[in-house]
């Protein structure tokens, strides 16, 4: 969609002047967060992209916040809907609509108004795709769906954007973490519904990186920064799968900006990667005097140490997850998607992590415990002999 | 960095090539004051406001410059010729407190054993003079110099680096591995990852020789790292982890490197493997020195302080590495051993 320029300039005005927001105060919102400020890097070479008007829903939480920054860093105008309940002071530039999507009239604040654009973040309840589409129907342009490779119903094999999909919850299915996966396919069929063919569909795998509450990657940082041996699971080939959140949300706005439709599955990195590298890449930006050691797959089972939560980003690459770290992207990098170095991915989620008060630093809330991972240690080590 | 509580006056005999002008900034950082003395050839428009005595160690009365002076601490690092500690000492000895050789694990008698330490057995030393001295090898003559070090002064210490990187390296060991996989595509990659590799980031190594004269700490060190027992891909993957591309390994086994006359160190730097005529320099025991003080960068600063470094050479040198396979020789390795795999990738 092309932007008519008094158009633009009106609506811009309009927003309450998002297009004068500066990086002063956004650092100290950030800061505030708990995610460190960062400074605008055009990509070498990269044009001024056409100014969008994007309606992010929610934009306050882990990934919202890179794309509210990225967006204004390429000077689109950005407005955010949510419930100005989370991280509330993020972005006092930024103009916000209040809404609460799980309440009946939760989306009628965005009944006026329109958008190039809308980024439906957080959402896993197929109603509130459906609340979305009926409150914004006809004003705007471009719909984007962040969903997850959890749509997928076979994870033994390696799958593209075709690959066989979760039966569909119901519509009116709450979130559930159990469901979560059903909830979202019913969730992309809805943004079909209420959107049409204007529809791009993001399917992250493991997002990482600084803001990142479930503590999945940032166990790994954090246990190797700490240093000592570690219990590294299956085997230093196994694959592994994620992808920066910073990496993901400014390729989305770029999908936005290149009005690219469709699915895309989009997780990292792009060369196949294995666990020993990830590891290994966040070992190199510490003085850590970590050493690891592998135990296979078979016995972190008969001790119960749990493949994901227990040791992140890891599944055993065998049998019903033989394919779920391997799933193809190709569509999403051939689309733009890129990365940055895993160095600088392990370097921020230590930073961040370290400003997180003592209390969250300490109750992780993903990996193994350290007494846990003593005991299942000395085990192995004891069938080993040695 | 705080300047040391005790400054030292601190002799520095070569301190213009590769590890020099590190342990120079160093000293100074740390408030030593610092005196060079070299042939005044290599760089000289080096440190302006450094006091600068000129000698040339290969000739007699070379050392004369040193006559009538005393220092706290002498440190002598280009000397692989047991006659220059001896004309050294004829002039320094009862006046400096502690003189620190920079030796080398070459002194190892044995290269293919693994892990040696301080007290494993060491070269036969060389001669000092007569008509073997010439021809002598590195190692015996590294050897036959710490034993002078150790019979001339009361603080004797031995520092014995492996493969010294970073910032200045004209040997490319190292850096063939960050410019490679800064390349990308598919990389050689050598024998198996937990193959020895072992290297020490020149800054950590002179500033950690900087402070065992301000502790005037004696005695014999092995001197590498990284902290931990280290395998070639936790080196290559570290590498990797600073960059972004398609770059990706395949492992091919030693035999069939060997096979191929792929060698460890000079084609595959820094790699070594058990039984290898490089394995000593891979493997070293350095709990000692941590136990003196030595520390460790990250492995990401030694890469991306070695690549702002080689970018900053001129183009010539950046494209002809001296270390290294070639990118012709690497492909061709590459496609037989995938043919030797049934031809599958």
């Amino acid at each position: 969609m092309t932007v008519d320029r008094r158009e633009f300039i009106k609506s811009a005005a309009l927003l309450g002047g998002a297009m004068s927001v500066g990086l002063p105060s956004l650092s100290q919102a950030l800061t505030a967060h708990g995610v460190r400020p960062w400074a605008y890097r055009p990509e070498t070479g990269d044009v001024q992209p056409q100014p969008l008007r994007i309606l992010i829903l929610g934009g306050t939480g882990f990934i919202g916040p890179y794309q509210v920054q990225y967006a204004l860093d390429r000077k689109h105008s950005v407005t955010l809907f949510n419930r100005g309940k989370t991280n509330s002071t993020l972005f006092p530039k930024v103009p916000r609509l209040i809404g609460d999507r799980n309440l009946p009239d939760g989306h009628d604040a965005l009944r006026k108004g329109s958008w190039d654009v809308v980024i439906d973040n957080p959402t896993a309840n197929p109603t509130w795709v459906r609340g979305a589409g009926e409150a914004l129907k006809g004003r705007v342009g471009h719909y984007m769906f962040v969903s997850t490779i959890s749509v997928f119903s076979d994870n033994s094999k390696p799958l593209d954007e075709n690959g066989p999909l979760n039966a569909p919850s119901d519509i009116d299915a709450p979130f559930n973490a159990q469901t979560y996966g059903r909830n979202k396919v019913r969730c992309e069929s809805e943004a079909k519904n209420q959107f049409g063919d204007n529809v791009t569909i993001v399917r992250p795998g493991l997002i990482v990186g600084p803001g990142d509450l479930s503590d999945r990657f940032s166990y790994w940082p954090v246990r190797i920064d700490k240093g000592g041996e570690i219990l590294a699971p299956g085997t230093p080939n196994d694959p592994v799968q994620y992808v920066d959140a910073q990496d993901l949300c400014q390729w989305i706005v770029r999908l936005a900006e290149s009005r690219t439709m469709g699915i895309f599955n989009a997780t990292g990195p792009k060369t196949p990667t294995t666990i020993a590298e990830m590891l290994y890449g966040i070992k190199a930006v510490t003085t850590s005097n970590a050493t690891f050691t592998w135990v296979p797959a078979e016995f972190l089972a008969q001790k119960q140490v749990r493949a994901w939560s227990d040791m992140p980003v890891w599944v055993p690459p065998m049998g019903p997850t033989a394919g779920f770290a391997r799933v193809n992207c190709n569509k999403a990098y051939n689309a733009g998607l890129t990365f940055r170095p895993l160095a600088d991915t392990a370097k921020d989620t230590l930073t961040w992590y370290h400003g997180r008060p003592a209390a969250e630093q300490e109750k992780a809330r993903a990996g193994l415990a350290p007494d846990k991972e003593k005991t299942v240690l000395a085990e192995w080590h004891a069938k080993q002999g040695s | 960095m705080p300047t040391a509580q005790a400054p030292k006056r601190v002799l520095i005999l070569g301190g213009t090539g590769y590890i020099g002008p590190h342990l120079v900034e160093h000293a100074l950082s740390r408030g030593h004051t610092v005196t060079l003395f070299n042939r005044g050839q290599t760089k000289p428009g080096l440190f302006p406001n450094v006091e600068k005595l000129i000698g040339d160690r290969s000739k007699p009365n070379g050392h004369s410059a040193l006559k009538g002076r005393q220092w706290d601490v002498v440190y002598d690092i280009p000397t692989g010729t047991p006659q220059w500690i001896v004309d050294a000492a004829a002039v320094l000895k009862g006046n400096v407190g502690q003189y620190v050789y920079v030796s080398s694990t070459a002194a190892y008698k044995d290269f293919t054993a693994s892990f040696p330490t301080e007290e494993s057995p060491a070269q036969d030393p060389a001669p000092i003079d007569g008509p073997d001295a010439a021809s002598a090898a590195y190692g015996p003559r590294k050897v036959r110099c710490e034993m002078l070090v150790r019979a001339a002064y009361a603080t004797a210490t031995i520092v014995r680096p492996g493969l010294i990187v970073g910032p200045g390296d004209l040997t490319d060991r190292f850096t063939y591995w960050p410019v490679r996989i800064e390349r990308g595509g598919e990389i050689l990659a050598p024998g198996t990852l937990d193959d020895p590799a072992q290297w020490i980031d020149v800054r950590d190594l002179t500033e950690w020789m900087v402070r065992l004269g301000e502790t005037s700490t004696g005695g014999t060190f092995n001197a590498v790292g990284p902290r931990t027992v280290c395998g070639i891909g936790e080196l290559l993957y570290g590498v990797k982890a600073c960059f972004s591309n398609d770059a990706h390994f395949t492992w091919v086994p030693q035999t069939f490197l060997t096979a191929q006359k792929v060698r460890s160190w000079g084609d595959m730097p820094v790699w070594s493997y058990a039984g290898a005529s490089t394995v000593a320099f891979c493997t070293s025991v350095i709990e000692k020195a941590v136990a003196a003080g030595l520390t460790f960068r990250t492995l990401e600063d030694t890469v991306r302080s070695a690549m702002q470094w080689y970018h900053s050479r001129p183009a010539a040198e950046q494209e002809k590495l001296r270390a290294g396979i070639s990118p012709e020789r690497e492909r061709e390795v590459l496609a037989l051993w995938h043919a030797s795999q049934g031809g599958s990738r």
